[in-house]
């Protein structure tokens, strides 16, 4: 791994905490060079890292096809690149994989590298098994949110190396029409605290109680497939085999029954609560802390719990 | 206008996964086999667009004979023919690779796919498809409407979700709520059984290898704590865990 290129992410124009950790995670292999790709505006002078990193920005836009990726596949070309799973960052990597004819792999759980070979575990079945992969020809790598950076440290902070920009090929035969962000809430793909609730709510205005509970927390909030499948509430809370997977720390899911496609979607966390009036629900097996009652009863008095401290 | 539906075949939703000794790999055994959910949207839609548009929906899959009844499935629900690209792939790129060399010899105007297969959860293919056809990508598309060469989609971002007008060719990465799960009619199972599945051989390419599987168990605490104490939850929480 003699070069290395590192898709970031980043917050408020820094580099994220997961990108951070990425960068000391690869330092350890002893690179020569490293490039930043970042998305989108920021400012960085500096960043924790073995080498001076490049800083190649990339100018907002749909980076959708080929002719548009064609100028990072140039700037990387013959590096080994990581990224952090996102929807973005996974489009850009298969792009950049086709353009570079480059072997991709993702779900990438942990990774060890040694006299040319890669040995990757990629979670698989939603994360229920792991494929241990060798490889000396993949180069493209797309990390899982709860990739293993246990052993990795801080590194001091070096100053960038150098900044350069790249803008979107305006050959793309594709225009945004119109950009709808989520606002006011935590999106949940990131969120360390994730409160989720079933068809066991029985009506989308008791939902306060729910949100109650995530606002007392500063949890972000989740639902079962036909919670949103009867339009209760949005389609990206829907978590499980067929929607968004969340790996939060702490996961309270209120009035689900546990369902292995639901399950599929939460395995990653490291918290399970369940609260569930029927002390038969399979969701209980899967929890670390259960509550058999009403959700109505038990979900006011947390929150009260948590606003009296 | 043809489109081509790319499906994967995956252990229904509730299989238990187990590991087979003798080949450090996943067991087959007793699983039951289904169309990839996703997948299942992105053929729902096209058969969805072949009645309002009038389109041709071909149906292909890369895998072996197994999953001839599955893509009879696909015929009985509405596709007008299916190929299949008989093989054992082990990888995103070998998957992808059989797809292009197929639409370069069998050009279609729209690529509609899952946005993953559940079994590898991978996320890659229709990206790798259409970054070597220099096609438009999108994924995941939770809308899309077609009108003439354009179409119109809604699609998730990270964070929320965007407008996009582009024009085809494109591959696109299908899920929810793009449409309704189909359910094959009598008439559609009778006539599923004289269309066609053509089979072509596939050309593996050089690809990763794979050395064993093994299940991921999370070892859970199972505390039950009593509704007349819930309370004590918070206070667990910050004693026995740091998540608070
Ligand atoms: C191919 C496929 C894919 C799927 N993908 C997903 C997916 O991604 N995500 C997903 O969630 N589902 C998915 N499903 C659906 C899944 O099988 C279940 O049907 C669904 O998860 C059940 O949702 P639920 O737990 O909210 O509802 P229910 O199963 O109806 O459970 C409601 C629960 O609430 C409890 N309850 C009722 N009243 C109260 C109360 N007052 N207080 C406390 N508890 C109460 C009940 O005891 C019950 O356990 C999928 C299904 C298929 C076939
Ligand atoms: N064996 C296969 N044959 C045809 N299409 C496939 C196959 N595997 C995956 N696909 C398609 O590629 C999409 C993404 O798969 P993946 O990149 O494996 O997550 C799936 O939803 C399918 O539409």
């Amino acid at each position: 791994m003699k070069n290395v290129a590192i898709i970031a992410q980043t917050k408020e124009g820094q580099l994220n905490e997961a990108t951070n950790q990425l960068l000391s995670f690869v330092s350890k292999f002893n690179p020569e060079k490293i490039i930043l790709v970042v998305l989108g505006e920021n400012h960085l002078s500096s960043v924790g890292c073995s080498v001076p990193v490049d800083v190649i920005s990339l100018s907002d836009g749909l980076w959708a096809d080929t002719s548009a990726v064609s100028s990072l596949a140039n700037a990387v070309k013959g590096y080994t690149v990581f990224g952090i799973k996102s929807i973005q960052i996974d489009n850009i990597l298969s792009l950049l994989a086709s353009c570079l004819k480059a072997e991709v792999v993702s779900g990438v759980q942990h990774l060890g590298y040694s006299a040319g070979v890669f040995s990757i575990g990629k979670s698989i079945f939603s994360g229920k098994a792991m494929l241990e992969i060798s490889s000396s020809t993949a180069s493209i790598f797309s990390l899982n949110r709860n990739f293993d950076f246990s052993d990795v440290s801080e590194l001091p902070a070096k100053a960038v190396n150098s900044t350069s920009v790249l803008t979107y090929s305006s050959e793309s035969k594709s225009a945004i029409t119109a950009l709808k962000p989520i606002t006011g809430t935590i999106p949940l793909p990131d969120a360390a605290l994730v409160v989720s609730a079933g068809r066991g709510l029985k009506d989308p205005s008791n939902w306060t109680i729910v949100e109650d509970l995530a606002n007392a927390l500063g949890a972000a909030t989740a639902c079962s497939k036909p919670v949103s499948d009867l339009n209760w509430r949005p389609h990206h809370e829907h978590v499980g085999q067929t929607g968004v997977k969340v790996s939060p720390n702490l996961y309270i899911a209120c009035g689900i029954s546990g369902a292995i496609q639901h399950l599929a979607g939460v395995n990653g966390s490291r918290i399970i609560v369940v609260i569930n009036n029927d002390p038969e629900a399979p969701f209980f097996k899967h929890a670390d802390y259960g509550i058999v009652g009403d959700v109505n009863d038990i979900l006011p008095r947390l929150t009260k719990k948590l606003q009296s401290h | 206008m043809k489109i081509l539906v790319c499906i994967s075949c995956v252990p229904d939703t509730t299989s238990k996964i187990a590991i087979d000794p003798s080949t450090s790999q996943i067991s087959s055994q007793g699983l039951t086999y289904i169309v990839g959910p996703y997948d299942d949207y992105a053929l729902s839609r096209a058969i969805e667009l072949k009645e309002s548009n009038g389109a041709e929906v071909i149906v292909l899959h890369v895998g072996g004979s197994e999953s001839e009844a599955l893509i009879r499935k696909c015929l009985a629900l509405g596709a007008d023919s299916a190929v299949r690209i008989d093989g054992n792939p082990i990888s995103s790129t070998q998957i992808a690779d059989a797809i292009v060399d197929y639409v370069k010899q069998n050009p279609v105007d729209l690529i509609l796919m899952g946005k993953e297969s559940i079994d590898y959860n991978s996320g890659i293919v229709h990206g790798l498809v259409a970054g070597a056809l220099g096609y438009v990508h999108f994924n995941p598309v939770m809308h899309l409407d077609l009108a003439g060469n354009d179409l119109q989609l809604e699609v998730e971002i990270d964070g929320g979700k965007m407008e996009v007008s582009c024009a085809l060719p494109a591959v696109l990465g299908c899920q929810e709520p793009i449409a309704e799960w189909k359910i094959p009619s009598m008439r559609g199972i009778m006539t599923a059984r004289t269309k066609e599945i053509s089979v072509l051989p596939l050309n593996p390419t050089d690809s990763v290898k794979l050395v064993k599987a093994s299940i991921a168990e999370t070892a859970r605490r199972n505390k039950m704590i009593d509704a007349a104490d819930a309370e004590t939850l918070i206070d667990l929480l910050k004693t026995e865990t740091n998540v608070l």
